[in-house]
Protein backbone atom coordinates (compact mmCIF):
# COMPACT_ATOMS: atom_id res chain seq x y z
CA UNK A 1 0.00 0.00 0.00
CA UNK A 2 3.11 2.15 0.73
CA UNK A 3 4.72 1.37 -2.15
CA UNK A 4 1.49 2.00 -4.37
CA UNK A 5 1.25 5.82 -2.83
CA UNK A 6 4.57 6.62 -3.52
CA UNK A 7 4.46 5.27 -6.90
CA UNK A 8 1.34 7.02 -7.31
CA UNK A 9 2.79 10.39 -5.89
CA UNK A 10 5.38 10.01 -8.17
CA UNK A 11 3.38 9.69 -11.33
CA UNK A 12 1.23 13.04 -10.32
CA UNK A 13 4.30 14.95 -9.65
CA UNK A 14 6.31 13.71 -13.23
CA UNK A 15 2.20 14.71 -14.29
CA UNK A 16 2.56 18.50 -13.11
CA UNK A 17 6.19 18.62 -14.24
CA UNK A 18 5.29 17.96 -17.71
CA UNK A 19 2.08 20.45 -17.52
CA UNK A 20 4.28 23.01 -16.15
CA UNK A 21 6.98 22.97 -18.53
CA UNK A 22 4.93 22.66 -21.61
CA UNK A 23 3.76 25.57 -20.97
CA UNK A 24 6.62 27.61 -21.32
CA UNK A 25 5.91 30.30 -23.05
CA UNK A 26 9.03 30.57 -25.19
CA UNK A 27 10.84 33.78 -26.06
CA UNK A 28 9.75 35.38 -29.11
CA UNK A 29 9.76 38.35 -31.32
CA UNK A 30 7.49 40.68 -31.53
CA UNK A 31 5.63 40.08 -34.58
CA UNK A 32 2.64 42.67 -34.52
CA UNK A 33 3.96 44.61 -37.08
CA UNK A 34 2.92 42.26 -39.75
CA UNK A 35 -0.51 42.25 -41.02
CA UNK A 36 -1.27 38.53 -41.22
CA UNK A 37 1.68 36.43 -39.79
CA UNK A 38 1.66 33.00 -41.48
CA UNK A 39 3.83 31.79 -39.05
CA UNK A 40 4.37 32.20 -35.34
CA UNK A 41 7.10 35.01 -34.15
CA UNK A 42 10.95 33.75 -33.92
CA UNK A 43 12.43 32.40 -31.24
CA UNK A 44 14.70 34.90 -29.89
CA UNK A 45 17.08 35.07 -26.34
CA UNK A 46 18.14 38.63 -26.88
CA UNK A 47 20.85 38.29 -24.10
CA UNK A 48 21.36 34.70 -24.25
CA UNK A 49 22.03 34.76 -27.74
CA UNK A 50 24.74 37.55 -27.77
CA UNK A 51 26.21 36.42 -24.68
CA UNK A 52 26.75 32.69 -27.21
CA UNK A 53 27.15 34.75 -29.92
CA UNK A 54 29.57 36.95 -28.24
CA UNK A 55 28.70 39.79 -29.84
CA UNK A 56 28.94 42.99 -27.56
CA UNK A 57 28.42 46.09 -29.87
CA UNK A 58 24.20 46.74 -30.17
CA UNK A 59 25.26 47.94 -33.82
CA UNK A 60 26.04 45.07 -35.14
CA UNK A 61 22.18 44.67 -35.62
CA UNK A 62 20.91 47.76 -34.61
CA UNK A 63 22.45 49.57 -37.58
CA UNK A 64 22.36 52.97 -38.28
CA UNK A 65 22.08 53.43 -42.38
CA UNK A 66 22.08 57.18 -44.25
CA UNK A 67 21.28 56.52 -47.69
CA UNK A 68 22.62 53.64 -48.42
CA UNK A 69 25.92 53.91 -46.02
CA UNK A 70 26.27 52.20 -43.20
CA UNK A 71 26.81 54.85 -40.26
CA UNK A 72 29.90 53.73 -38.33
CA UNK A 73 29.60 53.43 -34.46
CA UNK A 74 26.01 54.49 -34.59
CA UNK A 75 23.26 52.32 -33.49
CA UNK A 76 19.40 52.12 -33.36
CA UNK A 77 18.47 49.95 -30.70
CA UNK A 78 15.84 52.80 -29.11
CA UNK A 79 14.04 52.69 -32.18
CA UNK A 80 12.19 49.39 -34.03
CA UNK A 81 12.96 48.06 -37.08
CA UNK A 82 10.32 49.01 -38.48
CA UNK A 83 10.49 52.30 -38.23
CA UNK A 84 12.91 51.90 -41.01
CA UNK A 85 12.02 48.83 -42.94
CA UNK A 86 8.39 48.94 -43.99
CA UNK A 87 5.69 45.87 -44.96
CA UNK A 88 6.19 46.87 -48.72
CA UNK A 89 9.76 48.02 -50.15
CA UNK A 90 9.86 52.11 -51.12
CA UNK A 91 11.75 53.72 -52.64
CA UNK A 92 14.50 54.48 -49.98
CA UNK A 93 14.43 51.27 -48.40
CA UNK A 94 13.81 48.51 -50.44
CA UNK A 95 14.72 46.00 -47.44
CA UNK A 96 11.02 45.29 -46.29
CA UNK A 97 10.58 43.83 -43.07
CA UNK A 98 10.36 40.32 -43.32
CA UNK A 99 13.78 40.51 -45.45
CA UNK A 100 15.44 42.62 -42.87
CA UNK A 101 14.71 39.69 -40.20
CA UNK A 102 15.51 36.91 -42.22
CA UNK A 103 18.67 38.04 -43.94
CA UNK A 104 20.31 39.63 -40.45
CA UNK A 105 19.77 36.66 -38.92
CA UNK A 106 20.49 33.86 -41.66
CA UNK A 107 23.23 35.48 -43.22
CA UNK A 108 25.17 35.85 -39.52
CA UNK A 109 24.25 32.25 -38.99
CA UNK A 110 25.55 31.12 -42.68
CA UNK A 111 28.71 33.36 -42.18
CA UNK A 112 29.59 31.58 -38.52
CA UNK A 113 28.15 28.37 -40.00
CA UNK A 114 26.43 28.00 -36.55
CA UNK A 115 22.71 28.34 -35.37
CA UNK A 116 19.39 28.21 -37.41
CA UNK A 117 18.51 28.80 -41.07
CA UNK A 118 15.84 27.11 -41.80
CA UNK A 119 12.30 28.21 -41.13
CA UNK A 120 11.05 26.23 -38.89
CA UNK A 121 14.21 26.44 -36.86
CA UNK A 122 12.90 30.03 -35.49
CA UNK A 123 9.62 29.91 -36.38
CA UNK A 124 8.92 26.85 -33.60
CA UNK A 125 5.34 26.35 -33.78
CA UNK B 1 26.15 21.69 -41.12
CA UNK B 2 24.60 25.03 -42.59
CA UNK B 3 27.84 25.13 -44.61
CA UNK B 4 25.84 22.18 -46.67
CA UNK B 5 22.53 23.64 -46.13
CA UNK B 6 23.56 26.49 -47.78
CA UNK B 7 25.02 24.62 -50.79
CA UNK B 8 21.59 22.49 -51.35
CA UNK B 9 19.96 25.79 -50.94
CA UNK B 10 22.60 28.16 -52.99
CA UNK B 11 24.79 26.83 -55.26
CA UNK B 12 22.61 23.03 -55.75
CA UNK B 13 19.79 24.99 -57.04
CA UNK B 14 21.41 26.72 -59.53
CA UNK B 15 23.03 23.20 -60.99
CA UNK B 16 19.29 21.69 -60.55
CA UNK B 17 17.89 24.02 -63.05
CA UNK B 18 20.66 24.06 -65.30
CA UNK B 19 19.97 20.23 -65.62
CA UNK B 20 16.42 20.92 -65.67
CA UNK B 21 16.65 23.76 -68.00
CA UNK B 22 19.31 22.48 -70.64
CA UNK B 23 18.25 18.43 -70.42
CA UNK B 24 14.94 19.38 -71.22
CA UNK B 25 16.12 21.09 -74.28
CA UNK B 26 18.51 18.07 -75.17
CA UNK B 27 15.73 16.16 -74.96
CA UNK B 28 13.70 18.03 -77.59
CA UNK B 29 17.42 18.03 -79.77
CA UNK B 30 17.23 14.58 -79.30
CA UNK B 31 13.70 13.61 -80.45
CA UNK B 32 13.91 15.73 -83.57
CA UNK B 33 17.69 14.18 -84.25
CA UNK B 34 15.28 11.18 -83.89
CA UNK B 35 12.75 12.30 -86.36
CA UNK B 36 15.18 13.15 -88.94
CA UNK B 37 16.91 9.73 -89.20
CA UNK B 38 13.40 7.86 -89.47
CA UNK B 39 10.76 9.13 -90.37
CA UNK B 40 11.42 12.93 -92.29
CA UNK B 41 8.36 13.04 -94.32
CA UNK B 42 6.18 14.06 -91.22
CA UNK B 43 7.83 17.79 -91.36
CA UNK B 44 6.00 18.04 -95.08
CA UNK B 45 2.45 18.14 -93.50
CA UNK B 46 3.30 19.78 -89.75
CA UNK B 47 1.74 22.98 -89.46
CA UNK B 48 1.66 25.89 -86.68
CA UNK B 49 -2.17 26.07 -87.05
CA UNK B 50 -3.01 22.19 -86.63
CA UNK B 51 -0.23 21.73 -83.76
CA UNK B 52 -1.60 24.32 -81.87
CA UNK B 53 -5.20 23.57 -82.29
CA UNK B 54 -4.82 20.20 -81.20
CA UNK B 55 -2.29 21.28 -78.09
CA UNK B 56 -5.34 24.11 -77.25
CA UNK B 57 -8.14 21.43 -77.62
CA UNK B 58 -6.51 19.01 -75.49
CA UNK B 59 -5.78 21.85 -72.70
CA UNK B 60 -9.33 21.96 -72.25
CA UNK B 61 -10.88 19.79 -69.72
CA UNK B 62 -13.43 17.15 -70.64
CA UNK B 63 -13.37 18.44 -74.25
CA UNK B 64 -11.25 15.94 -75.78
CA UNK B 65 -14.39 12.49 -76.20
CA UNK B 66 -11.95 10.03 -74.69
CA UNK B 67 -11.40 12.05 -71.72
CA UNK B 68 -15.19 11.98 -71.13
CA UNK B 69 -15.33 8.12 -71.60
CA UNK B 70 -12.90 8.31 -68.18
CA UNK B 71 -13.92 10.95 -66.08
CA UNK B 72 -12.02 10.00 -63.17
CA UNK B 73 -9.25 9.13 -64.17
CA UNK B 74 -8.73 12.72 -66.39
CA UNK B 75 -10.88 14.31 -63.38
CA UNK B 76 -7.75 13.22 -60.99
CA UNK B 77 -5.13 13.99 -63.70
CA UNK B 78 -6.15 17.33 -64.26
CA UNK B 79 -6.48 18.39 -60.55
CA UNK B 80 -3.42 16.87 -59.59
CA UNK B 81 -0.99 18.36 -62.42
CA UNK B 82 -2.38 21.76 -61.27
CA UNK B 83 -1.70 21.48 -58.21
CA UNK B 84 1.68 19.96 -59.02
CA UNK B 85 2.57 23.10 -60.10
CA UNK B 86 0.87 25.20 -58.46
CA UNK B 87 1.25 24.59 -54.76
CA UNK B 88 5.31 24.69 -54.98
CA UNK B 89 5.10 27.84 -56.76
CA UNK B 90 2.89 29.90 -54.48
CA UNK B 91 4.10 28.81 -51.67
CA UNK B 92 4.56 31.12 -49.07
CA UNK B 93 7.91 29.33 -47.80
CA UNK B 94 9.06 28.80 -51.21
CA UNK B 95 8.40 32.93 -52.66
CA UNK B 96 10.32 34.28 -49.22
CA UNK B 97 13.63 32.21 -50.18
CA UNK B 98 13.22 33.84 -53.40
CA UNK B 99 12.68 36.63 -52.07
CA UNK B 100 15.49 36.93 -50.43
CA UNK B 101 17.77 35.48 -53.20
CA UNK B 102 16.62 37.99 -55.96
CA UNK B 103 14.20 40.44 -54.46
CA UNK B 104 11.59 39.37 -56.16
CA UNK B 105 8.06 38.01 -54.52
CA UNK B 106 4.55 37.31 -55.90
CA UNK B 107 1.32 36.04 -54.37
CA UNK B 108 1.19 33.58 -52.18
CA UNK B 109 -1.11 30.89 -51.20
CA UNK B 110 -2.51 31.08 -47.15
CA UNK B 111 -0.29 27.93 -45.42
CA UNK B 112 -3.48 26.47 -44.11
CA UNK B 113 -5.09 25.76 -48.09
CA UNK B 114 -1.16 24.65 -49.48
CA UNK B 115 -1.40 22.57 -46.61
CA UNK B 116 -5.15 20.91 -47.68
CA UNK B 117 -3.74 21.17 -51.73
CA UNK B 118 -0.78 19.12 -50.43
CA UNK B 119 -2.52 16.07 -48.85
CA UNK B 120 -4.74 16.39 -52.45
CA UNK B 121 -1.64 15.70 -54.49
CA UNK B 122 -0.69 13.37 -52.04
CA UNK B 123 -3.87 11.58 -52.79
CA UNK B 124 -3.47 11.72 -56.48
CA UNK B 125 -0.46 10.08 -56.36
CA UNK B 126 -2.14 7.08 -54.21
CA UNK B 127 -4.72 7.17 -56.77
CA UNK B 128 -2.18 6.66 -59.80
CA UNK B 129 -0.31 4.02 -57.66
CA UNK B 130 -3.44 1.58 -57.00
CA UNK B 131 -4.68 2.40 -61.14
CA UNK B 132 -1.38 1.04 -61.71
CA UNK B 133 -1.62 -1.98 -59.69
CA UNK B 134 -5.67 -2.52 -60.17
CA UNK B 135 -6.27 -1.38 -64.08
CA UNK B 136 -5.04 -4.51 -66.36
CA UNK B 137 -4.30 -2.81 -69.39
CA UNK B 138 -2.46 -0.16 -67.28
CA UNK B 139 -0.73 -2.90 -64.80
CA UNK B 140 0.57 -4.53 -68.27
CA UNK B 141 2.81 -1.81 -69.30
CA UNK B 142 3.76 -0.97 -65.64
CA UNK B 143 7.44 -1.80 -64.17
CA UNK B 144 9.10 -0.83 -60.52
CA UNK B 145 10.28 2.31 -62.09
CA UNK B 146 7.13 3.44 -62.44
CA UNK B 147 6.53 2.92 -58.95
CA UNK B 148 9.78 4.39 -57.88
CA UNK B 149 8.91 7.51 -59.86
CA UNK B 150 5.55 8.18 -58.20
CA UNK B 151 7.88 7.97 -55.00
CA UNK B 152 10.02 10.72 -56.49
CA UNK B 153 7.44 12.92 -56.84
CA UNK B 154 5.52 12.21 -53.65
CA UNK B 155 8.98 12.22 -51.54
CA UNK B 156 9.11 16.43 -52.09
CA UNK B 157 5.65 16.63 -50.54
CA UNK B 158 5.58 14.39 -48.11
CA UNK B 159 8.70 16.04 -46.66
CA UNK B 160 7.72 19.33 -46.88
CA UNK B 161 4.54 18.79 -45.03
CA UNK B 162 6.36 16.78 -42.10
CA UNK B 163 8.68 19.58 -41.95
CA UNK B 164 5.64 22.71 -42.15
CA UNK B 165 4.25 20.84 -39.41
CA UNK B 166 6.99 20.43 -37.14
CA UNK B 167 6.33 16.75 -36.32
CA UNK B 168 9.54 15.28 -36.01
CA UNK B 169 13.43 15.11 -37.89
CA UNK B 170 12.85 18.45 -38.84
CA UNK B 171 16.37 19.39 -39.82
CA UNK B 172 16.83 16.18 -41.40
CA UNK B 173 13.32 16.75 -42.96
CA UNK B 174 14.00 20.13 -44.58
CA UNK B 175 17.32 18.47 -45.72
CA UNK B 176 15.57 15.86 -47.42
CA UNK B 177 12.85 17.85 -48.93
CA UNK B 178 15.61 20.07 -50.56
CA UNK B 179 17.60 17.24 -51.92
CA UNK B 180 14.40 14.99 -53.50
CA UNK B 181 12.70 18.01 -54.58
CA UNK B 182 16.41 18.77 -56.68
CA UNK B 183 16.11 14.87 -57.82
CA UNK B 184 12.67 15.18 -59.26
CA UNK B 185 13.55 18.50 -61.32
CA UNK B 186 17.00 16.66 -62.10
CA UNK B 187 14.95 13.62 -63.45
CA UNK B 188 12.65 15.21 -65.82
CA UNK B 189 14.27 15.35 -68.91
CA UNK B 190 16.14 11.75 -68.51
CA UNK B 191 12.53 10.26 -67.94
CA UNK B 192 9.07 9.50 -67.99
CA UNK B 193 8.30 13.15 -66.14
CA UNK B 194 9.80 14.31 -69.74
CA UNK B 195 5.56 14.14 -70.80
CA UNK B 196 5.82 17.40 -69.92
CA UNK B 197 7.55 18.97 -73.06
CA UNK B 198 6.78 15.54 -74.94
CA UNK B 199 3.21 15.54 -74.80
CA UNK B 200 3.04 18.55 -76.39
CA UNK B 201 5.19 17.32 -79.01
CA UNK B 202 2.92 14.66 -79.75
CA UNK B 203 -0.65 16.55 -79.45
CA UNK B 204 1.34 18.85 -82.36
CA UNK B 205 2.41 15.63 -84.18
CA UNK B 206 -1.40 14.47 -84.16
CA UNK B 207 -3.12 17.28 -84.89
CA UNK B 208 -0.91 17.96 -87.69
CA UNK B 209 -1.59 14.36 -89.16
CA UNK B 210 -5.51 14.19 -88.44
CA UNK B 211 -5.96 18.02 -89.15
CA UNK B 212 -3.50 18.06 -92.52
CA UNK B 213 -3.77 14.62 -93.67
CA UNK B 214 -7.03 12.96 -92.89
CA UNK B 215 -8.67 16.11 -92.49
CA UNK B 216 -10.35 15.01 -89.24
CA UNK B 217 -10.30 16.05 -85.58
CA UNK B 218 -7.43 14.73 -83.20
CA UNK B 219 -9.91 15.15 -79.99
Amino acid sequence: MKNKIIFLSFILFLLTAVVAFSNTELERLDNSDFQKPQRPGAVFEHDGHNEMAGIDDCNVCHHVYEGKKLVEDESSEDSSCADCHSLKAVVDNSITLELAYHKRCKNCHFEQNKGPVLCGECHIK
Amino acid sequence: MNAFIDFIMGPMVWITFLIFILGLILKIVLILKDVNAREPYIYSYMTLKHSLRSIAAWSIPFFPKSTKQSPVFYGVSYIFHLLLFLVPIFLTAHIVLVNEAFQVSWIALDDSIADILTIMVGLGLVFFMIRRMMVPEVKYLTSCKDYLLILIVALPFITGFIAYHQFFLYRPMVIAHVISGEIMLILIPFSKFSHMIVAPLTRAYMGSEFGNVRHAKDW
